[in-house]
């Protein structure tokens, strides 16, 4: 009875809404649960992380990119590429525990397995957002804030598609596969150097740019970084990883849907 | 074709566990598409029908591991049956374990809201039915602590006052009740009351007689993955005890036959029959019943004196017989004696046999454990015979003036 049908699916998705909203609460309140600063950390944290940024790549390694204008703080553009890589890397990485680690969810209540891996992503949106007010505080204290930021949100949608898509993909295989979880955050380390979060694009060799393009990765976190130089954004690129993340989704989905019946009796 | 007030309704479900030695294996058989096996597989349940009616109680009796649990998670969704269909109108609040998606490091209060929006209710909703929830489980205010601070009395309470204060429109409940203490199941019922008289239909599992018998209007006995049909109560209660103990084994391994005398005259066999069955190897209770020796003397012995003492594997003598007729008797040779009964009236359960043979006050033969059977009280006899527990069943009545 479980839908085929990736749309439909999608749609029932929005029936539970505000479950989801209540799951991603509960996640992200539980992570600063009894520390010290409490959820000041999810402040706190980006905060420090910029100022390791500046410290290192701002008085250590010092570097200027072709695109870079004057006056802007390199490790900015660092930042704004890498805020849109977290977004990947936290949904990604937690993926193949977020059914596994639930086995009561699946078996002994009635629940929508389904919007589990929806969760870190929803965090990681939680905690990226704040990161986004950050590089805004900073862009604007540097006085290179462009309107173009504002496109930010709807820049990223192809990493939340892709994101998303694979953290479907991955649930369901860390539910038989319990290595997943061991596996895929090396995978996202490796794709934090192969997507040119620390480097241009226009720094990869010529021939190997068609194989760049076809990562949604990089085509999101070029298209961002134009919209936080105030350059032209790179629509063509950022189009095509747009579908290959939509079509991820779909596939994602109807991949978990078709092997959900299973996870009880592997739990 | 099912009627409009069938709530769920069950057809020939069959429910198969694979069951893989390795965890890799799951992943081979996913790449083998079919062509080799890697599992083996495990039937719970077997081509079980039912259907339930709106605001019925329905009760599921049976041992661990005949399959109830596994048929409550197919009622419930949570679970595909591998063949078979089952269709469930309206919205189920399960209690398959208690406190179930509760999560530790949140408080009481936290934890029945979030239970809530499981079952689809929002904040607003939530708000309406939290005051009774919290008079329910009655925890004072440990309800604003985290519920890894309860105790496990604590734990159940909240976990039955949210699950049963959610207005399912049907609610299942797995052995949820057996924990918790008296006074408690007792307002558990209460409420459980309360939502019946409001039209809400349960399905309870339990191996606890007095609660399906308390509560549940029809049952059915499960027993290893195959069901009975539903019937009233208190017949699939007694259809359940004749399960048990059809299944009980002998005592016979603790303590071993022992024999003693001078065996001048001995026991050469000691045979039950009587009305046995012929699968389960039982006599009935109703049944007549029959006990019977072989005695070999060596040379003639006279003044001998024969006793059949039948036991319960407790160890209760249930009945004795000395046969007063051989004073005069001489023994020689092979004989042959026995004792019969029109109806042994023994309840369930095994018994045996001692033979013993004295001759002026001399013990030939003693033979405990001579013997040993089972007695089976069958459901269609127990239904008109009294006997709850004890070991004497007969037909008797109650008389109040």
């Amino acid at each position: 009875m479980s839908a085929a049908n990736p749309a439909i699916s999608i749609i029932r998705l929005f029936d539970h809404r505000y479950l989801l909203g209540q799951l991603i609460k509960r996640d992200v309140l539980l992570r600063y649960r009894g520390a010290l600063f409490g959820v000041a950390w999810i402040f706190l944290s980006p905060l420090l992380m910029l100022a390791i940024f500046a410290f290192v790549f701002g008085h250590i390694f010092q570097s200027r990119w072709p695109e870079q204008p004057d006056g802007m703080p390199f490790w900015l553009m660092l930042y704004s590429g890498l805020i849109v890589f977290n977004l990947f890397a936290e949904t990604v990485s937690r993926a193949p525990s977020t059914v596994r680690s639930q086995p009561s969810y699946v078996k002994k209540i009635i629940f929508p397995v389904e919007i589990l891996p929806l969760v870190p992503l929803g965090a990681a949106m939680v905690h990226g957002a704040f990161n986004l007010l950050i590089l805004v505080i900073a862009l604007a204290w540097f006085d290179h804030l462009f309107t173009g930021i504002l496109l930010f949100p709807l820049l990223v949608i192809p990493v939340l598609l892709l994101g998303l898509g694979l953290a479907w993909f991955l649930a369901a295989w860390g539910v038989f596969i319990k290595d997943m979880s061991q596996i895929v955050p090396l995978f996202v380390q490796m794709l934090l150097f192969l997507s040119p979060v620390f480097y241009p694009a226009s720094a990869v060799p010529v021939f190997l740019q068609p194989l760049y393009a076809l990562n949604p990765l990089g085509a999101t976190i070029e298209a961002v970084r134009a919209a936080v130089l105030g350059t032209s954004i790179p629509w063509n690129d950022w189009a095509t990883a747009f579908i290959v993340g939509l079509a991820t989704t779909l596939l994602g989905l109807a991949f978990f849907n078709h092997v959900r019946d299973e996870f009880a009796d592997a739990l | 074709m099912p009627s409009d007030d069938i709530v769920i309704a069950a057809r020939n479900l069959t429910k198969t566990y694979r069951l893989f030695g390795h965890p890799g294996d799951r992943i081979k058989q996913f790449f083998s598409l079919g062509l080799r096996r890697y599992h083996r597989e495990f039937t719970a349940l077997q081509d079980v029908s039912l259907d339930i009616r709106k605001g019925e109680t329905i009760g599921i009796i049976g041992h661990n591991g005949s399959g109830k649990s596994t048929l409550l998670q197919l009622i419930c969704g949570i679970l595909k049956p591998t063949s078979g269909s089952i269709a469930v109108r309206g919205r189920v609040s399960a209690l398959l374990e208690l406190g179930a998606g509760f999560n530790p490091d949140f408080t009481g209060r936290e934890n029945a809201y979030f239970q809530g929006a499981i079952m689809g209710l929002d904040e607003a909703e939530m708000d309406g039915r939290f005051q009774a929830i919290a008079a329910f489980a009655d925890i004072g205010d440990f309800i604003d602590q985290p519920v890894r601070t309860y105790s496990s009395g604590m734990f159940l309470r909240l976990a039955f006052a949210v699950a049963s204060h959610v207005s399912p429109d049907i609610m299942v409940v797995d052995e949820a009740l057996a924990v918790g203490d008296a006074a408690f199941q007792q307002r558990c019922f209460d409420r459980i009351r309360a939502m019946q008289s409001h039209g809400m239909t349960m399905v309870v599992v339990s191996h606890n007689p007095y609660q399906i018998e308390q509560l549940c209007d029809r049952a059915a006995v499960l027993n290893r993955g195959r069901m009975t049909s539903l019937q009233p109560a208190k017949d699939a209660l007694s259809l359940y005890q004749e399960l048990v103990h059809r299944e009980l084994a002998p005592s016979t391994a603790s303590v071993p036959p022992q024999r003693e005398g001078t065996h001048a005259l001995y026991f050469e066999n000691v045979t039950i029959d009587g009305d046995q069955d012929p699968v389960d190897g039982a006599f009935r209770t109703t049944g007549p019943l029959r006990i019977a020796a072989d005695v070999v003397a060596a040379q003639a012995i006279s003044n001998v004196r024969f006793r059949f003492e039948l036991c319960s594997s407790g160890g209760l003598v249930a009945m004795m017989s000395t046969i007063g007729l051989t004073e005069g008797m001489k023994f020689h040779g092979r004989h042959r004696i026995s004792f019969s009964m029109p109806a042994c009236q023994l309840t369930s359960g095994w018994y045996h046999i001692n033979a013993i043979a004295v001759a002026r006050n001399v013990r030939l033969d003693a033979w405990q454990r001579a013997a040993e059977f089972s007695i089976l009280l069958k459901a269609e006899a127990a239904l008109n015979l009294t006997g709850d527990s004890g070991i004497y069943v007969c037909q008797g009545s109650w008389n109040i003036s």
